[in-house]
């Protein structure tokens, strides 16, 4: 894993009970000054109770947070150098774009001249017109909202940046756009950010380093690097989009065998500590047709279907004796021959699958 | 353009909201607005006088400027203001609680406090006498416990307001408690994690939020104080005499019905006025995010 | 005024029907034009809406009644006026109403003498046909009958005034400076101007010049500012006066009084003054005058309900309805009277009330009385406490 060489937001054993459930077990994680760290988990994963915890709105029962080296457990939010950019954006309706970027200045005294500046060049910074100032945010379209509210969690100058899946209720090309803009911010202004999302695929685009979470727990932290090319088990590795899974027991010196079939494949580990887990191969990486022929492992299927995906196209492929379907990418410009119905060989080296345990 | 207006005026009445709002805007011309055209039309007519078949005059208008009347106006104002204010004070901290804090008590409070609605005014305040009347309730519980009076308290301007704070609280309280309910618990967070104290986030988002339930609330008291008069005859022993008094006493017992009236229309054109101006210093669309 | 009679009474009809359209949808059905033949619509003071004067005779003539009970004479003949003409069949309201206003205005019609005269004939004396307030102004026609009646001046708590002194002093009581703050006014306003009228040592039922009506409005004044509380609800002036919140209420009689003294208030009495401005006489007496309206499709039952009350057992429970509890002029003959306990006759001053009709005159019109309302309104909104 990357080396963390100066530890600016320390947590260990951070624990968070609701009665019986514990909701958040046990976390123990170091954030750097001015990284860009994601929390990728489920929908009930602890997520969402570790940020409120974070930005100190709920107390955890047991465990430490430090910042800078200072205990903040019991620090309440408004006294926190951290600031959080709400899910539903906690716009306030009644005030301007202008006031609501300069409310936590205003509250923390500063004059209306230098408020003014301040705002003003938050707002050049995040490309909002400077004759916003006087409209309402409800008049705002989502993409400006997430830029006021952005603006002003960047007024209050916080030490640490939360955001609590902002971009979830966006369409699809707005959040793309906004994701890129989001680590362009991050890099201009040198902030750490924490983020916390439900798509891996949203905190690879922006994020220095990730940690997924289940069920309360971390299950890796890694770069987006790291996590796509060695997840760490099953539900990471599934976790990162459609993949191809095939449960599989050691069968021999760098051979694995399809619990439950004949057939066998060749890895490159040699399969030392290993005895049941899954192979991964990603779609993109499959080889069909012709070009599968060159490749070390093969099988058959029946071609069901294809899907344009712009650049690329997959294709559905039965695979009856595992009684899966496997999913097959190629570019578009470079498509498979074949039609649908067809009986076809799809492949793959040694090199390009993953094992992982359970 | 020309052609789309001339379109638009034949298809107006083929709107269906148009249409669904029929009934009831006739049976508001009817019911609401024809009476109070009656009223207006009244107050032009000549003191005393039973029929609207005569020369319209300012006789009325210029009788009641020339009377005490101001003095009723006065009071009656002065008992709205009043008992506005004290009702936000009272009633913000218990809507705080029905809407954020009781949780499944807030049904049993609003029952509490609707309950009493059902039973007539005038039996509820008549009560209320018995508590403040010498050697009542009150004084008499006192002069038995700990030996002083409490006399005097009857026909008092305080047992007015206690009478109006007490029957009028139900009319400030559900408004609000909406209104406080309207404020998302994240804007409050995000103030919060944004630097504010507890006093800040009331001032710069919970009180401006929930403005409409205050603003309703408030408005809805005001005029239901400018216009009583229950309060004041039964509490009060008319200690000071409201507006409604005066019109009622107009209308029955003097006999004069354009005097009535005009005074009628003074006291909506004062409440007309005033919630017009609340209404243009607090822009309800803006606050409710509409703008 | 009655020359605009006609366009008046078309206007006021107008008036009801936009109004009361909403309210009157509840209405409509009882005008309908065919079943009046087993209907009565009632508008009185409250005793004869009681159930038990009228389910006796619901029962006896198989009849649908609705009463309602008035709270002003004003109100009561404004309503008519407002067209519920169409509404009622029996009006109960003061003797000057009949006469002065609602036969003159057609909003009443009259009743058969024949039918009706030999039971004034078994009233009290003061009441025997033909009586000058049941006539029309002709003395022709016979417009209702006589029932309740009752001396109406002031009360006071003996405890505290003595009945001879405030007999003695009259309404001169409430100007004295003594009185100040301890004394309450009931606001029947039309009364309290005939006694403030009283109080002034004018004659409330005459033409008043400039210099009398100023009076009157001087004493208005006095009167609304020594007083310590103002309230049109007797129940309450007379848990007031009997708490001792005060010592007398100007405005009241028999009817305020004797609800508190059937429950032993003893001390709570009405006062008829000895002596005063009208021709030496300084008491007022109201009698209630129960007349037909003049409904466009009458009931067959109204003049058989004015037969009905009549009865002496009826008469007695008119009587002794709920509220309040009056004489009624039937007390006249013995087997009535006799239906009245020693209790019952006290509670009505039964002793003294020969005596305090002799000392009063009959509630009437005071042809000043728009003028001295507006003085009368003045002092009660200036009123300083």
């Amino acid at each position: 894993m990357s080396d963390v060489n100066e530890s600016f937001l320390e947590l260990s054993g951070i624990t968070k009970r609701f009665g019986d459930f514990v909701a958040v077990d046990d976390i123990n994680l170091k954030i750097a000054e001015g990284e860009f760290f994601t929390l990728v988990g489920p929908s009930g994963s602890g997520k969402t109770t570790m940020i409120r915890m974070l930005v100190g709105m709920d107390q955890p029962s047991d465990g430490e947070m430090r910042l800078k080296g200072q205990v903040m457990n019991n620090l309440p939010a408004n006294k926190r150098p951290t600031c959080m950019v709400f899910q539903s954006l906690a716009l306030f309706p009644h005030k301007s774009v202008g006031e609501n970027i300069e409310f936590s200045i205003k509250i923390a005294g500063q004059d209306k001249a230098a408020r003014r500046t301040r705002v003003n060049q938050l707002m050049e910074q995040l490309r909002l017109p400077l004759s916003y100032y006087e409209k309402s945010v409800m008049q705002c379209s989502g993409g400006e909202r997430q830029r006021v509210a952005l603006a002003r969690a960047l007024a209050f100058d916080p030490d640490i940046l939360f955001f609590d899946e902002p971009l979830s209720a966006l369409d699809f090309r707005l959040r793309k756009a906004l994701e890129k803009e989001l680590k362009d911010i991050h890099r201009e202004t040198g902030k750490t950010f924490v983020y916390i999302t439900h798509s891996l695929e949203e905190a690879m685009v922006m994020s220095d380093r990730i940690a997924i979470m289940r069920q309360g727990r971390i299950v890796q932290v890694g770069t987006p690097h790291e996590i796509y090319n060695y997840p760490k088990n099953k539900f990471v590795a599934q976790f990162m989009g459609e993949v191809n899974t095939l449960a599989v027991k050691k069968s021999g010196k760098n051979k694995v065998k399809v619990v439950g079939g004949d057939d066998e494949f060749t890895v490159l580990d040699d399969l030392a500590d290993f005895t049941t887990g899954f192979l991964i191969i990603r779609p993109e990486i499959l080889k069909i047709g012709k070009a599968a022929a060159k490749m070390k492992n093969r099988i058959k299927g029946v071609a069901y279907n294809d899907y344009a995906l712009g650049s690329r196209v997959q294709y559905q492929i039965i695979i009856d004796q595992f009684e899966e379907h496997w999913l097959v990418e190629r570019l578009q410009d470079e498509p498979y021959e074949g039609r649908r119905g067809d009986m076809v060989e799809i492949g793959w080296q040694p090199a390009d699958s993953i094992l992982v345990s359970e | 353009m020309a052609g789309t207006t001339q379109n638009s005026k034949l298809q107006w009445l083929r709107n269906p909201g148009v249409l669904a709002a029929l009934p009831a805007s006739i049976f508001l011309l009817i019911g609401f607005a024809g009476p109070l055209l009656m009223v207006g039309a009244y107050s032009f007519m000549p003191s005393r006088s039973f029929s609207l078949n005569q020369i319209p005059t300012f006789e009325n208008y210029i009788s009641i400027i020339h009377d005490s009347y101001y003095l009723s106006f006065f009071w009656s104002l002065a008992m709205a203001v009043i008992v506005v204010i004290l009702l936000f004070i009272i009633c913000y901290p218990i809507a705080y609680g029905m809407a954020k804090l009781f949780n499944k008590w807030a049904n049993l409070v609003t029952a509490l406090i609707a309950v009493p609605i059902l039973i007539s005014e005038n039996i509820r305040l008549f009560g209320w006498v018995l508590i403040l009347l010498k050697n009542g309730i009150l004084d008499g519980s006192l002069q038995s416990l700990f030996g002083v009076s409490a006399s005097g308290l009857l026909f008092t301007v305080p047992a007015i307001i206690l009478g109006l704070v007490y029957v009028y609280l139900p009319f400030t309280l559900f408004p609000l408690v909406i209104g406080i309910s309207m404020v998302p618990d994240t804007l409050k967070e995000a103030a919060s994690d944004l630097g504010a104290t507890r006093w800040q986030i009331f001032r710069e988002v919970e009180l401006p939020l929930s403005m409409p339930g205050l603003m309703i609330g408030g408005i809805l008291t005001f005029v239901l104080v400018l216009g009583s008069l229950a309060e004041a005859k039964i509490l009060g022993g008319q200690a000071i005499v409201m507006i409604a008094d005066d019109i009622e006493s107009a209308f029955t017992f003097a006999q004069n019905w354009p005097k009535g009236s005009a005074l009628s229309v003074l006291l909506i054109a004062l409440s007309g006025f005033i919630v017009f101006l609340l209404f243009r210093r607090v822009d309800l669309d803006r606050v409710i995010g509409r703008r | 005024m009655l020359k605009n009679k006609f366009s008046r009474r078309n206007f006021l009809q107008q008036t009801g029907t936009w109004a009361a359209a909403a309210a009157a949808v509840g209405v409509l059905p009882n005008i309908a034009h065919a079943a009046r033949e087993k209907e009565l619509n009632i508008y009185c003071w409250e005793g004869y809406n009681s159930d038990d004067v009228l389910d006796p005779f619901r029962k006896e003539f198989s009849a649908k009644v609705r009463a309602e009970g008035l709270t002003s004479d004003p109100d009561a003949v404004n309503k008519l006026r407002a067209g519920e003409t169409k509404v009622w069949d029996i009006i109960n309201v003061n003797n000057p109403w009949a006469r002065e206003q609602m036969y003159p205005e057609g909003l009443i019609k009259p009743i058969s003498r024949e039918r009706f005269e030999p039971y004034y004939n078994k009233m009290m004396p003061a009441f025997k046909p033909p009586y000058k307030w049941a006539m029309d102004s002709k003395g022709k026609e016979l417009l209702g009958m006589t029932q309740r009646f009752g001396p109406f001046s002031f009360v006071v708590n003996t405890d505290k005034i003595s009945r001879k002194m405030a007999e003695d002093q009259g309404f001169k009581l409430f100007l004295d400076p003594a009185m100040k703050g301890r004394y309450g006014l009931l606001t029947y306003d039309n009364w309290n101007i005939y006694h403030m009228c009283i109080a002034a040592d004018i004659h409330p039922f005459k033409k008043h010049s400039k210099a009398e009506i100023a009076k009157f409005g001087e004493v208005a004044k006095q009167i609304f500012n020594g007083a310590k509380n103002l309230t049109d609800d007797l129940v309450a002036m007379n848990l007031a006066l009997i708490n001792g919140e005060i010592d007398a209420y100007f405005t009241g009689g028999t009817y305020t009084a004797s609800p508190a003294r059937l429950d032993g208030a003893k001390n709570i009495r009405g006062i008829t003054p000895n002596s005063g401005p009208m021709d030496g006489k300084g008491g007022i007496v109201w009698i209630e005058l129960t007349s037909v309206v003049n409904n466009p499709n009458p009931s067959a039952l109204a003049e058989d309900f004015l037969e009905y009350v009549q009865r002496p057992d009826v008469s007695k429970k008119v009587a002794f309805a709920e509220g309040t509890y009056n004489p009624v002029t039937q007390m006249g003959s013995s087997d009535v009277l006799s239906k009245f306990s020693k209790e019952e006759l006290d509670a009505i001053q039964w002793d003294s009330l020969e005596q305090e009709m002799t000392n009063s005159v009959d509630y009437d019109i005071n042809p000043d009385y728009a003028e001295m309302y507006e003085l009368y309104s003045a002092a009660k909104r200036e009123r300083k406490t």
